[in-house]
């Protein structure tokens, strides 16, 4: 999956109005959708609003320019966990339905139901979708502005700082792990070739993941006291005449730095929404809630 | 074990949320009080250092591959059953958001199936085993296994309960996958404990019993 994260990134830095506009569009549009979708009953409306909401994506998506063979990629990526659920669906009954009719018998009393088969499709619109949308919002929003994004809306200063922080060293983790792997295969080690002892194979990878931990809290040591060099602290505030004493820039101070917290948060840009952004924050809603509610009432 | 958006009605995600923000903020609160508030940095960069551990693939005997969840190893060597919770949440963040891997509505249970349980199954499991045995990569073999197979359990429960999976066949196929996942979990944590306790013995709160 790590090795995703330069590819999802790349893509973020596209120039069409779906990249560049505010992440916090694309955020609360994606959640309408998912939220939407996982309040619909499971019922026969699924299909029709996962059809309404797919169709959604794909204009969307086009609209983006991004291959679509790279939807694709990153799809078969989520799969694993949710198919086994989904495909494993259909040899046994649940709570949704009072009557099971079995389309095929199968050796050791085992049946596939016609209703536990109507499950699982219901199941797999409800989980495609919503994924669609997450992987239409990494793809078209850089880390940093969904991130941004999400802090003016709301989320907590300590996660918005931490999982800022943490996606900078994403960055560098992928690309040690990656130099691990190539040192390991370098010396000729496969921890999938069967011809070394199982418990030697586990013993090296205990050792690979041990680095990875130590190399990890002592890069966050570094990055701690680099940032303490830099005046980082929670209780340290730099006000707008200390940045003017300090001959920063005026518009430095007034609009990239938050005068009150530029001391201890990661800086963001306070920008508002713009017109054409606030039309399609609304236009989308709209269309989320009303196709919502339109098939809610024809069912 | 990422439970996808749509296998759990949106009442019963509100609820797991709930209960996922109750132990997000007491792991904020451990953050705070524990670390200093100035140290968090240095629990974001540790998530991102799960994170690719987690992204490692590790061969099962049976010919497929596993990873492993982390939890009870970053409550291990951290000391608090809350740096599971912390660490795990923020990488539960990330992998939802970014790569579509578990979902928004969701997010709640499986950050206490797999930060909750991983963190406090492996803190309180290990701290028990070395009062009974005093031998820390026993105890963390053990405790690394039961929070694995434990959250497994926990998420065929939850499935159950959402009328998405049935109760008996979800804890046999989620259980008995985890109890062998479990084992690959326990063996790394042991090992990876050897190897901390060896290169940064200043690291591990309860370093008695390792022989570094």
């Amino acid at each position: 999956m790590i090795e995703d994260l330069f590819f999802i990134e790349r893509q973020a830095y596209g120039k069409t109005f779906i990249h560049i506009m505010d992440a916090r569009v694309k955020i609360i549009v994606s959640f309408a959708v998912i939220i939407a979708m996982v309040a619909m009953p499971y019922s026969p409306g699924v299909y029709l609003l996962g059809l309404v909401f797919f169709i959604f994506f794909f204009a969307l998506w086009c609209a983006s320019r991004l291959p679509f063979s790279d939807y694709l990629r990153r799809l078969l990526v989520t799969l694993p966990f949710g198919m086994f659920i989904i495909v494993f669906q259909i040899f046994f009954e649940n709570s949704h339905y009072a009557v099971f009719h079995s389309l095929l018998d199968l050796p050791f009393g085992i049946h596939i139901y016609a209703e536990s088969v109507e499950f699982a499709s219901l199941l797999l619109v409800k989980f495609i979708v919503p994924v669609s949308f997450i992987i239409l919002l990494s793809s078209t929003t850089r880390m940093q502005d969904l991130l941004a994004g999400a802090g003016k809306l709301g989320m907590p200063r300590e996660f918005t700082l931490c999982i800022g922080m943490m996606v900078r060293y994403l960055f560098l983790f992928a690309s040690t792990l990656e130099k691990i792997k190539n040192a390991l295969e370098t010396r000729c080690f496969d921890p999938f070739d069967r011809a070394l002892p199982y418990r030697y194979r586990l013993r090296q990878m205990g050792y690979t993941i041990g680095t990875i931990f130590v190399r990890s809290y002592e890069q966050g040591e570094r990055t701690y006291t680099c940032m303490l060099c830099r005046g980082y602290g929670v209780n340290h505030t730099v006000s707008p005449k200390l940045c003017g004493s300090h001959r920063l820039p005026e518009e430095r101070c007034s609009s990239t730095v938050s005068p009150n917290r530029c001391g201890s948060d990661l800086p963001a840009p306070g920008k508002k929404l713009e017109r054409s952004e606030w039309l399609c924050l609304c236009f989308s809603l709209l269309f989320v809630v009303a196709s919502t509610v339109a098939v809610w009432w024809s069912m | 074990m990422h439970i996808p958006d749509g296998f759990i009605p949106l009442y019963q995600d509100v609820i797991y949320w709930i209960i996922a923000i109750i132990f997000i903020s007491l792991a904020l609160k451990w953050a705070r009080n524990e670390l200093n508030d100035e140290k968090l940095p240095l629990i974001a960069v540790l998530a991102a250092g799960i994170f690719a551990i987690q992204a490692m693939n590790i061969p099962i005997p049976f010919g497929t591959s596993g990873h492993m969840v982390g939890a009870a190893l970053a409550a291990i060597v951290l000391g608090s059953p809350y740096a599971g919770v912390f660490v795990l949440t923020l990488v539960l963040i990330v992998q939802g958001v970014i790569f579509a891997d578990g979902g928004i509505t969701t997010m709640g249970a499986n950050i206490i199936n797999m930060g909750v349980v991983g963190g406090f199954v492996g803190y309180y499991g290990y701290t028990a085993l070395m009062k009974v045995t005093d031998n820390t990569y026993a105890s963390g073999f053990i405790a690394a296994w039961a929070a694995c197979f434990i959250a497994a359990l926990l998420c065929a429960v939850e499935m159950a309960v959402a009328g998405t999976f049935p109760l008996v066949a979800g804890l046999i196929s989620m259980g008995l996958y985890h109890a062998i996942i479990g084992l690959l979990e326990g063996g790394i944590t042991a090992v990876a404990i050897y190897l901390i306790a060896t290169a940064r013995p200043d690291l591990m709160e309860h370093s008695a019993g390792v022989s570094a």
